[in-house]
């Protein structure tokens, strides 16, 4: 859309990781060509079942897993592979990451005090001993937790209040990115919303990008402004989150939007679910790409399945202008 | 139906003379949650250390344990001091009356030897001399096997050395190297305790190596290397104290396998110089009185079986209560 005015904070081009477990083989390609870019103060989603590595591309841009080929470049300035000291410095400093299971993300053996000022005392970001504490008891406040918590040990809280402690401690660096792993995924459904509102309370303060990875895709579309569907390591489709749920054209975003259950009884069980398979799909032809079919809408395809989403784009979209 | 259910105790209290009206709003009233309130945590404040020690403390064994040994540890300590029990020395080796003296005569608690010298005092010293070397060989051995074991676990490229390294020492049995180690330098207690230390951190470094790795890629981990924190701060404050009970356990089993080592080794003449009493020397000194004398030689025996043991359930009992998983109830 409006693309052109839009600044870019993050580009992903050509990204692709690969695990090697034995020498022999040449190792499992958890991410292949992945072409993405997040404008700055969007919250871009990332959707795709278990395993299809959409974690492995968050952590890709945080720098925990080495790439095997691609670029990645973050406000211009190139951030992959071997970089100065100083650019790791500013790497962590702008891009927090949020990790899905609160539990296991936060030192079981430190006093909240130590998880929440961890960034600022690896950076100094902080005057003396009394600004510390002052920044750490803000971060607290900021996330609805209070002071006489500080001295108190991760086990001793609730899993929100456990995710809320994650997000403290990522807000606490003053981040323009952050890194949303399944944020939610861990928690139990009453305290969804709440870490939600307070992830988008942040977003309205501070004007923040989010990557927001995640499958349920209910909350993707309460949440994302686009959205990105990943497949088996490939993105097979990126588009503004309205236009992909009323044009959805890949047939792995159909059946993923088709699995989304209803909360109405009548229409959940007259629904017909389609099943992906791959194996079943004509794949002749030259190899496909991410291409442009809308300006903003992305579909991974290859010129002879381009002419067909193209068909069925302009027939949506008639049906669409006749309701 | 279900209606009818709810509504009939009401119909039969409706009865008496007071009517409620339950649609009357002006008997209800709200009830706001308070969120601030709600963020409170009721329960007392955990302290870590503070945990273990009630821990060990209600383990009634162990207490005895710590007792036992806490005695010998100060009686082999303080006592040598008072006595001035010199082991080449023996002022009686001539007088044939004041050899072979049963315990409890003449003053002599534990008797005489057959240098006629007092086996209680030699006991003490020997106990010291035992205990100086085991403990000093922990420590070494630990804080080695500790430093390396970590960085180990962590580095891929130091893996590759160290596996190889830690299979070639750990095939060579550790008395045979202590043995000639000892035979080329001379006896002595830095020789000893260097003979000892020489290929044990191995171990101690490998078995950290695994620990180091199981927890390693745990997510608390990568949120600290989000968060730019380096490697030996993420060893001394994610790792470090997630090992305290494997490292308490690890030193336990250590003190007592060192204190029967020097035993092994003083035994076969080849432990300390000839100047230092030792459990093992006394053991081996006393040896041809087993049948005549018993006393002689079952006291050493008792004593670091004794020591041994009582030092090994303490570390025991010490490494379950620092286990958090033993503290809730």
């Amino acid at each position: 859309m409006e693309k052109d005015n839009r600044e870019v904070l993050l580009d992903v081009k050509r990204l692709e990781v690969t695990f090697n477990n034995s020498r022999k083989n040449k190792g499992f390609r958890a991410v292949k060509n992945a072409n993405f870019q997040i404008y700055k103060g969007e919250t871009f989603g990332l959707v795709g079942e278990s395993g299809s590595g959409k974690t492995t591309i968050g952590r890709s841009i945080m720098r925990l897993n080495p790439i095997s080929d691609g670029e990645i470049w973050f406000e211009g300035k190139r951030i992959d592979g071997k970089i100065s000291k100083e650019e790791k410095k500013n790497v962590v400093r702008n891009i927090q990451m949020i990790f899905q299971d609160p539990a296991a993300s936060l030192n079981e053996r430190a006093t909240i005090d130590y998880c929440v000022s961890e960034g600022l005392y690896n950076f100094h970001l902080y005057e003396n001993e009394e600004d510390r504490e002052r920044k750490v008891d803000e971060a607290l406040e900021s996330v609805g937790l209070l002071p006489e918590h500080k001295s108190r040990y991760p086990h001793e809280f609730s899993g929100g209040q456990r995710q809320r402690v994650g997000i403290a401690r990522a807000m606490i660096m003053e981040p323009k990115f952050i890194i949303a792993d399944e944020p939610i995924s861990a928690l139990d459904v009453s305290i969804r919303a709440q870490v939600l509102n307070l992830m988008n309370k942040f977003k309205e303060e501070r004007g923040l990008t989010y990557m927001f990875i995640a499958h349920d895709l209910s909350v993707v579309r309460y949440f994302a402004d686009r959205i990105a569907v990943i497949h088996n390591g490939r993105i097979v489709e990126v588009a503004p989150t309205e236009v992909l749920f009323k044009y959805p054209l890949h047939p792995y975003t159909l059946s993923l939007l088709q699995a989304v259950p209803m909360p109405d009884p009548q229409i959940e069980k007259a629904k017909e679910l389609v099943v992906y398979d791959e194996s079943k799909r004509d794949l002749s032809g030259e190899k496909p790409i991410l291409q442009e079919i809308r300006p903003g809408h992305q579909v991974f395809a290859n010129d002879r399945e381009m002419k067909e989403y193209e068909e069925k784009l302009s027939q949506m979209e008639k049906e669409a202008e006749k309701e | 139906m279900l209606k009818k259910k709810i509504n009939e105790p009401i119909e039969l209290s409706a009865e008496p003379e007071t009517e409620i009206d339950m649609n009357d709003a002006s008997l209800f009233e709200f009830q706001r949650a308070d969120d601030a309130a709600s963020e409170h945590i009721a329960a007392p404040k955990y302290s870590y250390w503070g945990s273990v020690f009630r821990r060990f403390f209600s383990n009634k064994i162990a207490v005895l344990m710590l007792i036992i040994s806490v005695t010998m540890v100060l009686f082999a300590f303080i006592q040598p001091s008072i006595s001035h029990y010199d082991h080449m020395v023996a002022p009686n080796i001539n007088n044939s009356k004041m050899h072979f003296l049963k315990p409890f005569t003449n003053g002599y608690i534990f008797g005489t030897d057959n240098r006629g010298n007092s086996l209680f005092d030699s006991l003490w010293s020997g106990t010291k001399n035992s205990l100086i070397v085991a403990l000093s060989a922990t420590f070494f051995s630990e804080f080695i096997g500790i430093v390396i074991g970590m960085f180990w676990g962590f580095s891929k490229k130091m893996d590759a050395i160290m596996i190889e390294i830690y299979n070639v020492l750990s095939n060579i049995p550790t008395t045979l190297i202590a043995m000639i180690l000892v035979y080329a330098m001379g006896g002595g207690f830095k020789q000893l305790i260097f003979a000892l230390c020489v290929t044990s951190w191995i171990g101690t470094a490998y078995f950290i190596r695994v620990q180091v790795m199981i927890i390693r890629d745990r997510e608390y981990n990568l949120a600290s290397q989000c968060l730019g924190t380096p490697l030996w701060k993420i060893i001394v404050n994610n790792i470090l104290p997630y090992l305290v009970s494997v490292i308490i356990t690890s030193v336990s089993r250590d003190v007592p396998m060192f204190i029967s080592y020097e035993v092994a080794l003083s035994y076969m003449g080849i432990g300390l110089s000839e100047k230092f009493a030792s459990l093992g020397k006394l053991i081996q000194q006393y040896s041809p009185y087993m049948l005549t004398e018993p006393y002689l030689f079952w006291i050493p025996v008792v004593a670091s079986a004794v020591i041994s043991v009582s030092l090994y359930l303490v570390g025991q009992a010490l490494a379950d209560a620092s286990d958090p998983r033993t503290h809730m109830i």
